[in-house]
């Protein structure tokens, strides 16, 4: 089993200061966009959100037609506020005495509805960040980042709720930018579509169709919008390799959502026991990984009429984070508790007839926690995230308290993987972490693995490896 | 196998499956009925009493003799279904067409609908109390029209009525393929559960009206009868409040409606469910002596055009396939044929691919040539040459007078007349004489004339993109044959090891693109028109998807397949995102 005490071996990238000296320095990187989300989002970023009605400047009304207008605007609870608010129980006690006996009355409703079916309770930011793959996803200046598959463009989602979208050669970024987009979990470019782009966000699904040529470089309404069937936040989601089958999950839901966009059909997977965190297609849709918010996870076989596997991880955790080999074989994952990563195997039907009792989980990594240097900087722990690089060559880790990023040499057979610690990074400070992590994917125009990071500062960094 | 043989082994095995089908309808009629039963006769107090009661009622011979006339509605209901799903579609440009033509089947499906309706009314009411039972019941010793049961079977027939307008009415039935594709035992199950909770809410809404229907009209039917069955009055149901101030009759009236939507929308479902299972389709037949003679191959069942669902089986089957790398079936697209050496099995299947995408695309662009806003675009007068840093422009301007055109908004300087059009080529102008001047105007005259009679323009005219309405809704099949076509080329880089497809791909991918250009044309002018968008956007999703999987995988040789010029051009910037 492979561990992380054996990275001392390896010098880290980030030893050598002028980027032309490292060996794994290419000329083409020079054409990556610098970007540092630090510079675009405000301390309070908040303030900067777009809401249509604060371009309107408030007028003196009476209560009641105060309350109407607040209620066409905001709907029945901004209403509820408005009758109870502190003005309108100056003008008109009564009004705000009703307001408060129906506010009385809903919140036992509430309460009682909550004792019988508690997962209907509103999904926080701490709770979603808890289940997301994003590390400090509450505070984190970059709370996603995803490559287009096909072309150079790179989609960062920022705390301030604003996607940019950056390509080669362009200075500016495009911004997507609404009011129904908050609260972004993750985001997926469109599989064989030159610019459709789908964030997952609390409201739901948003799709952007995104031009080059959009004006001003900033569009005001997505294409689409498809809320939840619960209308509960999409925590997690991914397009099949083909693109026209989009999987989501949410936190508050107990079934996976199998989406056909061009005719706005669904079909849910249900048993699925706890409610659904992670999602993740194997790379040729043979297989599709989800995740639960308890130790239960399962894989359904796409080509087998959608059979389910259910296991079950370590005591007292859920499945933190996971990946699939580019191969389609195996499966790596983490739990949130345990700092072991585990290997799952998936052989070809015709070879062998492998079923969930012939299978088993393997450990094949040990991630405890060790000294990496003469400061004693540690690394490892509970893993964050794990990506795998295109070629299958590089393993990589984040963690939840620690700031350095691990990376493994990876080894494909065909019914064997072999796995080797190989180096480290670190931010260009010891308080600077890891917020996200992923590849870049191969296209015709890349053929190397250039491993995405944003820190904790808003930074993006490229690494290319071999 | 020719194609009409082919059509016929298909239809042969379709109608087993909608036998089935009606098998498992009828069978679902106990299971509703115990439903049923079990929310009427609840106890809770004796909850053995309850259950053993409802289960013995089920299993009595009462229930089994009652239930024959509903089981034989059922078979009319699922004969009817299973004919509409097998039956050629042909296109009815006009209403008048369109109801000459599926008139007849209409009412007969609509009959259906009331028949079923009406019995399982008739059927559910013998196990509700004696005064709901029976047309006619004892009351102050005289015999007594019952109120309720004419209530209860008006209600059936509303039921039966109100799925056939709300599903049926204009639609055609059609199958639609499962976004996943589970057993058959969690799709009957999932169904199940889905329909039941559904139509207790779909059905509130025809419940209370057909309440409110009753209240108004429901004393005079109740007259009628009396006077028919020579029986007195039911003075419970009198009044407003007589009505509905029984919230029994209510209760009964609502749990019968939606159990007669769901019994409606199930044996729908069921059809569906076991029409989209794959046909057995081979790439090629076996030429051993012990193969079986009715093999179906998938190219014969492609070309099977007069039966839509056997068109849709094939291309459904074709696209599995051609996404499965490791499919012992793929491989043999690209095999060659012994004796002979030929790409028989490709050859076969491209070409039949190619028909039909080709006559799909000059079928939409005759379509779209009636299309008035598009018709106006082709007229208008194009630069001879278009440089391609001003394409764009051109396109806005396009789109702008399209919009112009659109809104009857004139351009203020008058368009440049084509001196050359105007003028004949013998440089005499032709002057008509009288006797054509009076015919041409007489026919004009005639044609207002007729236009303002009431109802002739809308029987008898084609309404504005109904044809290209008509092809979207049945361009199922090509969604599936573009991209397995596209995905069959794709894999053929790595699969294909004597080169059978190459020769073919210059022809499939012009195939395509010219079908992305119709349909890019026909984005333009999609809100004017009352075509689905959905199928719409589905079919230029695939097709732009399956064009750019070719693109994508042969960008380096793009070159070699096409000579140069504007494809080329228009192929070598859609891959590199437009």
């Amino acid at each position: 089993m492979a561990a992380l005490s054996n990275l001392k071996q390896c010098p880290p990238f980030s030893n050598l200061s002028d980027l032309s000296h490292r060996h794994n320095h290419i000329p083409e990187l020079e054409r990556y966009p610098r970007i540092s989300l630090k510079n675009d989002i405000s301390t309070n970023a908040a303030s900067h959100r777009y809401y249509g009605t604060q371009s309107f400047v408030a007028v003196d009304e009476r209560v009641l037609k105060r309350i109407t207008r607040t209620f066409f605007d905001g709907g029945f609870w901004e209403a509820l506020a408005e009758a109870r608010s502190v003005k309108s129980r100056e003008q008109a006690p009564l009004v705000a005495q009703v307001g408060d006996w129906i506010d009385k009355f809903l919140g036992l409703a509430g309460g009682l509805k909550l004792r019988i079916f508690p997962h209907t309770q509103q999904l926080s930011g701490e709770v979603i960040a808890q289940f997301v793959e994003t590390r400090d996803w509450m505070n984190s200046d970059v709370r996603y980042v995803a490559w287009h598959c096909h072309y150079f463009k790179l989609a960062v989602a920022g705390v301030d709720d604003v996607v940019r979208i950056y390509s080669k050669n362009v200075k500016q970024p495009i911004v997507l930018k609404s009011p129904t987009q908050t609260d972004i979990t993750c985001m997926a470019w469109r599989p064989l579509c030159s610019g459709e782009i789908v964030i997952g966000c609390r409201q739901g699904l948003c799709f952007w169709n995104v031009d080059n040529s959009l004006h001003l470089g900033r569009a005001n309404a997505p294409s689409q919008a498809f809320r939840h069937p619960s209308n509960l936040p999409i925590t997690s989601m991914q397009w099949n390799k083909d693109g026209n089958l989009l999987a989501t999950s949410s936190i508050g839901d107990r079934s996976i959502i199998v989406w056909q966009v061009d005719n706005r059909t669904l079909q849910s997977l249900n048993r699925l026991g706890p409610p659904g965190g992670l999602i993740k297609w194997s790379p040729e849709n043979d297989w599709l990984f989800a995740g639960t918010v308890d130790r239960v996870f399962r894989v359904w076989n796409c080509n087998n009429k959608w059979t389910t596997e259910r296991w079950v991880c370590g005591p007292g955790g859920h499945v933190q984070t996971a990946c699939w080999s580019p191969c389609g074989r195996f499966l790596l994952f983490v739990s949130s508790t345990e700092p072991i990563l585990y290997r799952l195997q998936f052989v070809q039907q015709s070879m062998l007839q492998a079923s969930a009792e012939e299978k088993e989980v393997l450990p094949i990594a040990d991630l405890n926690a060790c000294s990496i240097d003469a400061n004693q900087t540690l690394i490892g722990g509970p893993a964050q995230q794990l990506a795998w690089d295109p070629h299958g060559n590089y393993l990589v880790v984040t963690f939840k308290a620690t700031n350095c990023i691990a990376v493994f040499r990876t080894f494909i057979q065909k019914f064997d993987l072999q796995i080797s610690a190989a180096y480290f990074l670190s931010g260009e400070t010891a308080a600077e972490h890891p917020s996200f992590v992923c590849f870049q994917p191969l296209n015709k125009d890349n053929d190397r693995s250039v491993l995405t990071i944003a820190w904790s500062s808003g930074r993006i960094q490229y690494c290319p490896f071999d | 196998m020719s194609t009409g043989s082919s059509s016929n082994a298909c239809k042969l095995l379709l109608l087993g499956r909608c036998l089935r089908a009606v098998l498992l309808s009828a069978g679902i009629q106990f299971q509703l009925l115990l439903v049923f039963l079990l929310l009427v006769n609840f106890q809770l107090l004796s909850p053995l009493d309850w259950v053993s009661g409802t289960v013995g009622l089920i299993c009595s011979w009462y229930t089994w003799f009652a239930s024959i006339p509903l089981l034989a509605a059922v078979v009319v209901y699922g004969v009817s279904l299973c004919q509409q799903h097998l039956v050629e579609r042909p296109y009815c440009p006009t209403r008048y067409r369109w109801i000459l033509h599926y008139g007849p089947r209409k009412l007969f499906f609509l009959g259906a609908h009331l028949l079923v309706g009406f019995l399982t009314a008739w059927l559910y009411t013998g196990y509700l109390q004696t005064d709901y039972r029976h047309l006619s019941y004892k009351c102050y010793g005289e015999d007594c029209i019952s109120g309720y049961h004419v209530y209860m079977l008006g209600m059936g027939l509303t039921a039966g009525c109100y799925y056939f307008v709300s599903v049926h009415k204009r639609q055609e039935v059609s199958i639609k393929f499962p976004i996943v594709e589970q057993t058959l035992g969690e799709k009957l199950r999932e169904l199940l559960y889905a329909t039941l909770a559904r139509s207790l809410v779909r059905s509130i809404l025809p419940t209370l009206s057909y309440t409110m229907v009753f209240w108004i009209l429901g004393r005079l039917v109740c007259q009628r009868l009396c006077h028919i069955l020579d029986v007195n009055m039911d003075e419970r149901m009198d009044g407003f409040f007589g009505v509905v101030s029984n919230v029994k009759l209510l209760f009964y009236g609502w749990l019968l409606t939606a159990q007669i939507l769901s019994n409606m929308h199930l044996m729908r479902s069921f059809y569906g469910i076991l029409l989209c299972e794959d046909l057995p389709l081979v790439i090629t037949k076996q030429k051993a002596a012990f193969a079986s003679e009715q093999e179906i191959t998938l190219v014969s069942c492609l070309g099977v055009f007069n039966v839509y669902v056997v068109q849709c089986l094939a291309a459904n089957y074709f696209y599995k396939l051609a996404m499965r790398k490791d499919s012992k079936q793929r491989a043999e697209i690209f095999q060659l044929t012994e004796p002979g050496n030929r790409p028989a099995n490709w050859r076969a299947l491209c070409d039949q691919c190619l028909v039909i995408l080709n006559s799909f695309t000059d079928d939409l662009v005759e379509s779209m040539q009636k299309i008035s806003v598009l018709k106006g675009a082709q007229n208008l007068p194009l630069p001879q040459t278009i440089d391609s840093t001003s394409t764009s422009i051109m396109a806005e301007r396009l789109l702008l007078r399209q919009y112009n055109q659109l809104h009857g908004i004139r351009q203020i300087a008058s368009p440049p007349r084509n001196v050359a059009m105007d003028q004949p080529a013998d440089g005499i102008r032709h002057m008509p004489n009288w006797c054509e001047r009076v015919s041409t105007q007489l026919e004009e005259a005639l044609h207002r004339l007729v236009k303002r009679v009431p109802g002739i323009l809308y029987l008898f005219s084609e309404p504005e993109g109904s044809k290209t309405n008509f092809l979207l809704v049945n361009s199922q099949p090509l969604v599936y044959v573009t991209q397995a076509l596209a995905q069959i080329c794709a894999a053929s880089l790595n699969e294909d090891r004597y080169g059978v497809v190459q020769n073919d791909l210059p022809a499939i991918v012009k195939a395509i693109n010219k079908l992305r250009g119709e349909l890019d044309k026909l984005n333009s002018v999609m809100g004017n028109l009352r075509a689905p968008s959905s199928e719409f956007n589905v079919l230029r999703s695939a097709v732009r998807r399956s064009l750019y999987t070719i693109c994508n995988a042969f960008c380096d040789y793009l070159g070699d397949l096409l000579p140069p010029g504007e494809e080329l051009h228009q192929l070598q910037a859609f891959i590199q995102q437009e």
